[in-house]
């Protein structure tokens, strides 16, 4: 008999397609929640940011985050370091250094090898490991569909927090890893992705924000976010509404997988990239020559993408050439923060 | 007549691939699409106008007809509701080159070499219009590493040109495991390039 291999993507119903739960369907259970409230938490739910943040003491804040999903590539072992890059990847994008990590863990044993969950878990620890991380327990449930990630605590100091909220006008914006993860799994999840292209989306999911996050501590960053289920422009978004500042965004400056060029334009989006724009798109102003494809890329959704850092514009480029000194090739000036038009986004 | 195709209940991204195996195996002149969701009309309607297709959407209680025509196609019956016609305009060429040696011409090899590196390297002056170019037979030893076309193919690539490796030529020639840039393609990416295409060139 063949040696058969499952295909993680074809066990489940959303993988880039439809992870996520829509953005305002989620706001609809949130809003008007009667929330504790404590002075030390610093960071909270009512401020969406990457992670939450609770001061312990006057130099010390612990920020936690949790993330998980379905898998998006059909390798166990890429997908476990995929889904433990995305979970630290909040830690990064607050300016702190993750300490501590759980798995969480939704597995369909009746119909899956229980050696596929241990190469999963292998996958996570390795990037666990990477990060300087130890993992400290977790949680695993039966389900009918697979799903992993990480709950992840780590370290900041209280007044060197990065949250989204604090764009300065002239700020410039540069992101970190290209755009389109989210297509390219929908064209995984379809059989029409080969090996190259696979592979090369794997890599940078599974790379670690980390060394993005040390590059940038030397600069004066004003604002940061990573790139994830809300896509480029949806992430963009959490950073302009309440800062009183808009963005133009180049577009053809940042930085696309060409694959993901094509399949946008066959019609291989998931449905999250819709639920964006749904839910965004009536901030963002797109110029004439920005072309259908481009514009579902912008609202497609990533998995581990990249840092999306506002940095004062005197230090822009010299942060541009400090990350790709560190491999961070994709680096990219991709916009600029102007005071009008308030809070709006324009691409051109 | 229009060939229908019921589509409700599935997640992206089966709508898409069960009209795309409808259009390579019966190349109908026209299709119409029955789906459920939001995602699933955009995404076969812009699968569709990719192929050339002019598309109309019609709301039917809780599902949606998208219907494609073929453009150069002949229009079918007046069913077709007034909704707004969607269509990205290009505005430029789709040019696809198929490059299926190391040397360009007949005569001198040395020569044929250097030509036709000049020939790829110039290949970007076509600007937005060169849409596609593959590489089959020796051709492909373009795209492999060692190959100095390598970084000018990128640099097509970074800006959007597809780059289309034959597979079984990577494969015959063992350079499957060297190749650098571009996707691995087949026969049928590439008949079907040929056929979307605007203009076809040949060296």
């Amino acid at each position: 008999m063949a040696n058969e291999t499952i295909r993680l993507t074809q066990t489940v119903k959303g993988a880039g397609c439809a992870a996520k739960l829509a953005p305002g369907v989620l706001d609809k259970a949130l809003c008007g929640l009667d929330l504790p409230v404590d002075p030390n938490l610093l960071v909270g739910l009512e401020r969406a940011d990457d992670a939450g943040v609770y001061r312990v003491s006057d130099d010390l804040a612990l920020v936690q985050t949790l993330d998980f999903f379905p898998p998006m590539v059909d390798d166990p072992y890429s997908f476990g370091q995929i889904a433990a890059a995305n979970a630290l990847s909040d830690i990064y994008a607050m300016g702190g250094v993750p300490k501590t990590a759980m798995n969480i863990v939704a597995f369909p044993a009746k119909t899956m090898d229980i050696s596929i969950l241990r190469t999963i878990i292998e996958g996570g620890l390795d990037k666990i490991r990477e990060a300087g991380v130890v993992l400290v327990g977790g949680h695993t449930v039966e389900d009918s569909e697979l799903k992993y990630g990480l709950s992840v605590t780590g370290y900041i100091h209280p007044d060197r927090i990065l949250t989204k909220k604090n764009l300065q006008s002239g700020d410039i914006l540069i992101l970190t890893k290209p755009v389109g993860t989210g297509v390219i799994a929908t064209a995984i999840k379809a059989g029409l992705a080969d090996q190259v292209v696979t592979d090369k989306v794997t890599l940078a999911m599974t790379t670690l924000n980390r060394d993005a996050a040390l590059v940038m501590e030397n600069f004066p960053v004003h604002a940061c976010t990573d790139i994830t289920g809300f896509g480029f422009l949806g992430h963009l978004a959490e950073m302009v509404v309440g800062s009183g500042q808009g963005v133009r965004i180049s577009a053809a400056d940042v930085p696309l997988y060409p694959e993901a060029l094509e399949w946008a334009a066959m019609g291989l989006i998931p449905a999250g990239a819709y639920n964006n724009r749904n839910f965004r798109g009536a901030l963002v102003d797109f110029g004439a020559n920005v072309s259908q494809r481009v514009q579902d890329l912008l609202f497609d959704p990533q998995t581990s993408g990249g840092l999306l850092i506002a940095v004062a514009a005197a230090e822009a480029e010299r942060l541009v050439i400090a990350l790709k000194a560190k491999g961070i090739d994709a680096a990219a000036i991709v916009g600029e923060v102007i005071s009008e038009p308030f809070e709006r986004i324009i691409v051109e | 007549m229009i060939d229908e195709l019921d589509c409700r209940g599935l997640g992206c991204p089966a709508p898409v691939l069960q009209v795309r195996n409808i259009l390579i195996k019966e190349a109908p002149d026209s299709i119409t699409v029955l789906v459920d969701n939001e995602a699933a009309v955009q995404n076969v309607s812009r699968f569709l106008e990719h192929q050339n297709f002019q598309v109309t959407t019609e709301i039917e209680g809780t599902a949606f007809r998208v219907i494609g025509r073929r453009e150069d196609g002949v229009g079918t019956s007046g069913s077709i509701s007034s909704a707004p016609v969607v269509k990205e305009s290009r505005g430029v060429k789709k040019i696809m080159v198929l490059i299926t040696s190391i040397h360009m011409g007949h005569g001198d090899d040395g020569l044929g070499d250097m030509l036709m590196f000049n020939f790829i390297k110039t290949l970007k002056e076509m600007g937005p219009d060169l849409w596609r170019v593959a590489f089959v037979n020796s051709g492909v030893s373009f795209t492999v590493e060692g190959s100095e076309a390598v970084p000018i193919l990128k640099e097509l690539a970074g800006e959007g040109v597809q780059i289309l490796a034959c597979g079984a030529c990577l494969v015959y020639l063992h350079l499957m495991d060297k190749l650098q840039v571009g996707e691995v393609s087949n026969m049928l990416d590439i008949v079907t390039s040929m056929q979307l295409a605007d203009t076809v060139v040949t060296i």
